[in-house]
């Protein structure tokens, strides 16, 4: 039964009408705006506040315990705790609401974007307010928390990275101490690697795959010291030969055991952060990881025979020996945060306060950021962990610099490493310059005019 | 269905005509009466209408504005969209060094994913057709995959191929093959998913065989009085018969495989083997060498990884356009998709 | 004669030999999900000793009985909102005719078609504006409001039953609403059943909408959704991994058992008669 023209009417209405109503449902301002920073710091806080961070399992465990300090401090504050949040997650609440007063991110990657973007708010303002001292971080801290003069977020202790090396292995293969220089690792590496009947690796002195658990462009650049970035924000990368070095070393390396092996090798291995990690098992004597490390060994690993030293550096400059990667934790407070002012409270207690930086350090072994927490007799610094320290006080360490882009501008290198060690590359310059290229237009896509 | 009741309570015999009930001249009622009639017929369409109306205005056509709309700007949900004119495109045809490899990969599930999953279902249904004894349980062994949830075949398939520890290769070593690396390898990678998507066949093979037990024996009785051979009466016979559910099988398959993500997905974060503690999702998508890497999932990175919606509309207008292409090229073909089609 | 046989044997030898391939895929990650974390790591396919204890283990590692709940939540109450909402207009579309109605089909195809990720975006955006990521109802509410393939689906089924009952039932002086929940219903009970089945199915192996909509939040996760972050959050070993597999598996298998018959019509008649 065909319609009339008066009923077409109706029906055209109610489509307009269904589609107006989802263009007012989407026309809402995007994001919530939460509130403002006090103009004097509050004499008493009360309330509660949402406290989101990536740690899970034991260091979870660790945060908890420090922010019960807090509450104990501050009877009336109720902070609320999200674990096992991402970054990518943690993104999404910040963009997405008020779900988030205060976040802490595993790497200083999203500093670049979420100050730029405004994700994070600018701290300078309660900075002044509060009379912090920012003198008490390190000047490569105090840089990798901040971009371009905006200081968005502050520093919940630093990851530092070094050589692991299994003691026991080591002198069963003749060896007494770690090596310094890359081809010095790659010749022990290779002598400590055993094989199964059928020809298939069944341990590895080194394993060089990049890729495989903390084996990152990151964390190799400061072996070579090798540049990410120009100071206009734009791409370094073929321009800095550290690259071409490391690169060439590690897939020198790959060739020497064979990538197919290597790669049959890695996928049986367990997972990183479980007590299955290769370097506890024993399958490989020597591994690239952060001094948190420490504290998984003691937990799951306790046995273990190991030393810790700097990683090697490349041959062509021994003299960078000493130094390594730095990052850090970092903490900031939402665009979208109701509750301002309890964030910046909870915030200053884990980054300043002198008790709650060292039971954080004791607890999850990671290097205290403050000048206090470092010189605290409380402080407890195993032979292991005390390597970590000096690596972080070297002046070759170094760290990733922050870029609107986030980590973006080292996935899109560590993509091209990818298929360089798979044997896919032939003219590395000309990749290493299509590397450039690639970063540098996706930076004029961000934030570009 | 055995029998069914009308409002009065008889039962009504299925499947046949309605009972007998002379058809009625309309009632010379007057217009007025045929017209309120008819108006309060069309409110009650509308109203039984009025959710879906509702729902494809919100969920259908509201969001493909947006989306041509947002692709002009520069968006990361955080400050309101930027516009910045046709940068977003710009940057989508010349500069973004993956779209090219995530819309080949793509393609490549299309080409071979597809066609090797018919010709599987297609050749099973065909041994089970003349299957005589048992015929449940074999139907229910080929069939018990395609009910597994994607992303627990994806986990379990990503084990039993881990090149190191997983029973495939201990298997093949038994025999004295080395294995491949399977979901670790840029070479294996989507031929290990096209051996899932095999294993997984049984949906489509349930199509089939019901069709294939629909032809007619008669016909082929005929056919082979006529003298035509095995190759004849599958040429003659069967495959005309099947045509329609095939058409359906290539169509669902090709639309299937042009969203292809969840599956892809969850090999890159198992088989990476990594622990995803800081990062997110976004950082394993593509694993190994990016050769996992699809048009859905690479607007995912740069939507909600990346967060750029702006961008990410970009490659979603793309998408809608390419997709359109294909659907108006397969479904001119077939006729269930049209308003004309009936059951 | 023997040439029938041999026939026969190497017809059913082919059968076999495929049949063993398609289940030892399962039997395989069923005694892996009985191993220790030690014993996954080697080359040993048989359990020793048999880990039983892997399957409590995996609820302590992981909030399960939450996941398995906002499945649950997920796959029931997205069934009956499209049920409400589609049916009705599955009906209209099959058996009413009126100008618009070739119009609206087309829509739904086409809605049906494209791939989500098409127009995920703005609703992204329009569900973070009302304050509802972060949890399941993004992915449950649309339903109220109709399911595209649901109402394809549903109307193939209506339009199998003739048209006669229909009229019958409106001469007897039922308005459009009675013959539908009075007479059509209830004759198109196989396809309301089987399509209620496809679409609880396909929200509790949902991937991309939690992944999209609940991943910042562990408490809203669906089962599937958790068991592909599992492994990478917890560091978990393989043994509790397949035991999770199994247990994400078994609620589909046990439904499609009890409803064999009507689910297997269902998908026959979607692609035979589609």
């Amino acid at each position: 039964m065909p319609l009339h023209s008066s009923q077409h009417a109706r029906l055209a209405a109610v489509a307009a009408l269904a589609t107006a109503a989802a263009l007012t449902l989407a026309g809402c301002s995007a994001g919530e705006s939460g509130s403002d920073f006090e103009s004097s710091t509050p004499t008493s806080l009360e309330g509660t506040v949402s406290f989101w961070h990536f740690f899970s399992d034991r260091e979870a465990g660790v945060i908890q315990s420090v922010v019960d300090d807090f509450e104990a401090a501050n009877p009336g504050v109720t902070v609320t705790v999200h674990e096992g949040q991402d970054d990518e997650k943690l993104r999404k609440a910040i963009a997405t609401g008020d779900k988030v007063d205060l976040g802490l991110s595993y790497s200083t990657d999203v500093v670049g974007n979420f100050c730029s973007t405004g994700a994070f708010r600018d701290l300078g303002e309660v900075i002044t307010r509060d009379k912090v001292d920012l003198e008490q971080f390190s000047d490569t801290v105090r840089s990798y928390t901040e971009f371009d003069g905006v200081r968005c977020t502050m520093p919940v202790l630093a990851d530092v990275y070094g050589l692991y090396y299994n003691k026991d292995l080591l002198e069963a293969g003749g060896y007494t101490a770690p090596p310094t220089t890359l081809s010095e690792l790659q010749d022990m590496a290779i002598k400590l690697t055993t094989f199964n009947d059928d020809g298939s690796i069944k341990t590895l002195g080194f394993n060089p795959m990049m890729g495989w658990y903390e084996n990152s462009a990151a964390h190799l650049g400061p072996l070579g010291a090798a540049e990410w970035l120009n100071a206009d924000g734009t791409s370094a990368i073929a321009g800095s030969p550290g690259w071409t070095e490391l690169m060439e070393w590690q897939k020198g390396f790959i060739d020497e055991l064979g990538y197919d092996k290597v790669n049959a090798f890695t996928a049986g291995l367990g997972q990183e952060f479980s007590a299955d990690n290769a370097f506890q098992r024993g399958s490989v004597a020597m591994n690239l990881d952060g001094e948190y490390r420490t504290a998984f060994i003691a937990d799951q690993a306790p046995e273990l025979n190991y030393g810790t030293a700097p990683m090697p550096v490349i041959d062509s400059d021994p003299e960078l020996y000493g130094g390594g990667y730095i990052t850090g934790n970092i903490a900031g407070i939402s665009k979208g945060s109701k509750n301002p002012e309890l964030a910046w409270a909870l915030l200053k207690y884990l980054t300043t306060d002198t008790d709650a930086v060292v039971k954080l350090s004791n607890g999850l072994k990671n290097a205290p950021t403050t000048a206090d927490a470092l010189a605290s007799p409380d402080l407890e610094v195993s032979e292991q962990f005390q390597t970590f320290l000096d690596i972080m006080g070297d002046p070759h360490s170094a760290t990733t610099p922050p870029s609107p882009l986030g980590a973006g501008y080292q996935q899109t290198f560590e993509d091209f490493w990818h298929s360089y060690q798979s044997g896919a590359v032939d003219d590395l310059p000309a990749g290493l310059a299509e590397v450039d290229t690639q970063i540098n237009d996706s930076l004029s896509l961000v934030s570009g005019p | 269905m055995s029998s069914t009741t009308t409002t009065a309570g008889q039962p009504v015999p299925a499947g046949r005509p309605a009972a007998p009930r002379p058809p009625q001249p309309p009632a010379p009622a007057g217009r007025l009466r045929a017209s309120r009639s008819r108006r309060r017929r069309t409110l009650t369409v509308l109203a039984l209408l009025a959710p879906a109306l509702l729902g494809l205005a919100i969920f259908f056509v509201y969001p493909l504005l947006a989306s041509v709309y947002y692709s002009f700007t520069r968006y990361d949900l955080v400050s309101p969209p930027e516009w910045i004119g046709l940068r977003n495109y710009e940057y989508l045809f010349t500069q973004d060094p993956k779209v090219w490899i995530a819309t080949l990969n793509t393609l490549w599930f299309v080409v071979f994913l597809v066609p090797i999953k018919i010709i599987f279902a297609l050749g099973i249904a065909g041994l089970l057709v003349r299957a005589k004894h048992a015929s449940g349980v074999w139907r229910t062994v080929f069939y018990l995959p395609a009910l597994v949830p994607p992303v627990a075949s994806v986990v379990a398939f990503v084990f039993l191929f881990n090149p190191g520890t997983g029973p495939v290769n201990q298997i093949l070593g038994f025999f004295g093959i080395q294995g491949p690396l399977w979901f670790n390898d840029p070479a294996w990678s989507k031929p290990s998913l096209v051996i899932l998507g095999i294993w997984v066949m049984g949906d489509i093979m349930i199509i089939f065989l019901a069709a294939l037990l629909d032809v007619p024996r008669e016909q082929y009785e005929a056919a082979s009085l006529d003298g035509a051979n095995g190759l004849q009466q599958l040429r003659y016979v069967t495959f005309p018969s099947i045509t329609p559910v095939l058409m359906f099988a290539v169509i669902t398959g090709v639309i299937a495989a042009l969203q292809y993500f969840t599956e892809a997905a969850v090999a890159s974060g198992v088989a990476n083997g990594k622990a995803v503690v800081g990062e997110g999702t976004g950082a394993a998508l593509g694993y190994p060498g990016n050769s996992l890497l699809t048009y859905t999932q690479w607007l995912y990175v740069r939507g909600f990884s990346n967060y750029q919606l702006g961008y990410a509309s970009a490659l979603a207008v793309l998408l809608f356009v390419v997709a359109s292409i294909f659907l108006i090229l397969l479904l001119r073909r077939f006729k269930a998709f049209t308003p004309e089609g009936t059951a | 004669m023997i040439r029938r046989t041999l026939y026969w044997i190497g017809e059913n030898a082919i059968l076999l030999a495929l049949a063993v391939m398609f289940v030892s895929p399962i039997v395989f990650v069923a005694l892996t999900s009985l191993m220790s974390s030690n014993q996954t790591l080697t080359a040993a396919l048989w359990p020793q000793p048999f880990e039983w204890s892997n399957y409590a283990t995996v609820f302590t590692q992981a909030p399960l009985l939450r996941w398995f709940a906002n499945s649950a939540t997920y796959a029931v109450l997205a069934t009956v909102f499209m049920l409400l909402s589609s049916v009705p207009a599955a009906y209209v579309l099959a058996k009413i005719k009126f100008r618009f109605a070739n119009v609206i089909f087309t829509a739904i195809i086409i809605a049906m078609l494209l791939p989500p990720q098409v127009t995920a975006i703005p609703i992204y955006v329009m569900w973070s504006n009302l304050g509802l990521t972060g949890t399941l109802w993004p992915l449950i509410l649309p339903n109220l409001l109709g399911d595209a393939f649901s109402i394809f689906l549903l109307r193939q089924f209506f339009l199998t039953i003739p048209s006669e009952y229909a009229d019958a039932a409106r001469i007897d002086g039922n308005g459009e609403f009675g013959v539908l929940t009075r007479v059509m219903v209830p004759m198109a009970k196989p396809g309301i059943a089987a399509t209620g089945i496809f679409m609880f199915f396909h929200s509790w192996n949902d991937y991309f909408g939690p992944l999209l909509y609940t991943s910042e939040n562990a408490d809203a996760w669906p089962v599937a959704y958790g068991l592909a972050s599992f492994r990478g959050i917890h560091g978990t070993d393989w043994g509790l991994t397949m035991a999770m597999t199994i247990l994400v598996t078994v609620p589909v298998v046990l439904i499609f058992f009890f409803a064999q018959r009507v689910f297997v019509e269902g998908i026959t008649l979607t692609g035979v008669k589609g």
